[in-house]
């Protein structure tokens, strides 16, 4: 039956530290605190950052974001402590990226990463630097999908091994060999051989 | 010794640093001895900085709105109300034999709280001045200052009509409202398409504090909070996460005033 009209959860989500309004039963279940929904919105930046490096379009990608911190709120009630909420977060993403691939057989011409973000500043000091994080994005736009989101999860948001293989639902070694795959083709992509920073004649 | 082999797993263990250190130290030799695996390294290790640079511009972008956690949250908290009522009021329609008729929203839960009755005032308030195209205030724009001084006598409070800025909604002027608690203020604004947004002001002595709140009754949207005494409720038909951020700048320029 109907207990009452609002989620204790999101309630004092919304009121922060303040009491109860005066309107509601006093909550009957511990629920998480501030502390987890402030590291849930620390996380949005990253997880948008991910998720647009892994479909290469914005607009796609700030979808995926939304749907996945809408079912974050859904599932808020399961978050007792404030650990782990970045990995909790990335994993809920990869899953509905996945669902979502598998129900949707052509996907919309990706963009290019650096699109939008050509002239920002210090990013790209010299040519060199520039083509080689050309040939990287295209090298991981090639990338299994399976690879590439290993490599972007260690590599650019800094999950651990562990972290990685609890998100993509997968034992750590599977998470390392695809490391090892993913960054070898990188590497075989970009043409890093000989000394480095590359140098590369086009 | 050069050719001491070195696990695949090991060198990408070692580039993200997930090994002991005494185990860190010792790829660290063999890598010296070892240029060429040195290399590969050195390359991965330069993939990773570079997706790192290249990628860490998105992360300092602006944030579209729709990835708003607070609003998200404030559309949810307003969805959950109003699908709760909305159950409640079927399941009174069924007890009551089907006999149909206007259901009191916020009523069904025991006694109204202050808020549901702050509520209630103020959305029948604006649904009757709102909706005259012709005399929606009592004293227009031109009268700010007389209204501001009508309303805080009789409140026996001191308020004046909030400014809402670039909102996109412009002061029309205010009344005098009515309510079963006593006398409230109205304040009316008006945005390019005619919509009407009114702040409504009521003295509540006694009643608790409360942060801002979601109201629904009868197809309006409101955003009501109680503040040392004094219920607010900003009431317009817009999306619930513009709702609240009007309501915000609302209660800040009435913060200001107490």
């Amino acid at each position: 039956m109907m207990q009452g009209d609002g989620d204790p959860t999101l309630e004092q989500a919304l009121s922060g530290a303040k009491p109860p309004p005066p309107d509601r039963d006093p909550p009957g279940q511990a629920h998480a605190g501030a502390g987890v929904l402030a590291r849930i919105e620390a996380s949005i930046p990253a997880l948008r950052r991910y998720a647009i490096a892994l479909l290469r379009n914005r607009d796609e990608a700030d979808d995926l974001v939304h749907d996945c911190l809408a079912r974050a709120l859904d599932k808020l009630h399961t978050r007792r402590e404030e650990a782990d909420v970045r990995a909790w977060l990335f994993a809920i993403m990869h899953n509905l990226f996945i669902s979502q691939t598998r129900r949707r057989r052509s996907r919309p011409t990706p963009e290019a990463l650096d699109d939008s973000h050509e002239n920002a500043a210090g990013l790209r000091p010299t040519q060199e630097d520039a083509l080689f994080w050309r040939d990287l994005q295209r090298g991981l736009a090639m990338l299994p999908e399976e690879q590439r989101s290993v490599i972007l999860l260690v590599s650019v948001e800094d999950l651990s091994y562990a972290e990685a293989a609890q998100v993509l639902g997968v034992p750590i070694g599977t998470v390392m060999s695809r490391l090892a795959r993913g960054r070898e083709k990188l590497r075989e992509h970009t043409g890093q051989t000989g000394r480095l920073p590359l140098r590369r004649v086009k | 010794m050069n050719d001491h082999p070195i696990p695949e797993s090991d060198l990408h263990a070692y580039i993200d640093g997930e090994l002991p250190p005494d185990r860190a130290a010792d790829i660290a030799r063999l890598l010296q001895e070892q240029p060429e695996i040195a290399e590969r390294v050195a390359a991965y290790m330069a993939q990773r900085d570079a997706l790192r640079a290249g990628l860490a511009s998105i992360a300092a972008e602006p944030m579209p709105p729709q990835l708003d956690l607070q609003a998200m949250i404030a559309e949810r908290l307003a969805e959950r109300r109003v699908r709760w009522r909305a159950a409640a009021a079927v399941l009174l329609a069924f007890l009551l034999g089907g006999a149909g008729g206007w259901v009191v929203h916020g009523r069904l839960s025991g006694p109204p709280s202050d808020l549901t009755l702050l509520a209630q005032d103020a959305i029948a308030n604006h649904v009757v001045y709102a909706a005259d195209r012709r005399r929606p205030t009592e004293l227009g724009a031109g009268q700010r200052e007389d209204l501001a001084r009508w309303v805080s006598n009789r409140l026996k409070h001191t308020v004046a009509p909030p400014d809402m800025g670039p909102t996109g909604f412009h002061y029309m002027g205010g009344r005098l409202a009515a309510t079963a608690q006593g006398p409230a203020g109205l304040f009316m604004y008006q945005d390019e398409s005619g919509q009407r947004l009114s702040v409504f002001v009521l003295p509540m002595p006694g009643a608790a504090n409360t942060a801002e709140h979601m109201v629904h009754v009868e197809g309006n949207e409101g955003c009501a909070w109680i503040d040392k005494g004094v219920g607010y409720t900003v009431v317009a038909p817009v999306p619930a996460a513009e709702l609240h951020n009007l309501a915000e700048r609302v209660r800040q320029q009435f913060d200001s005033q107490t």
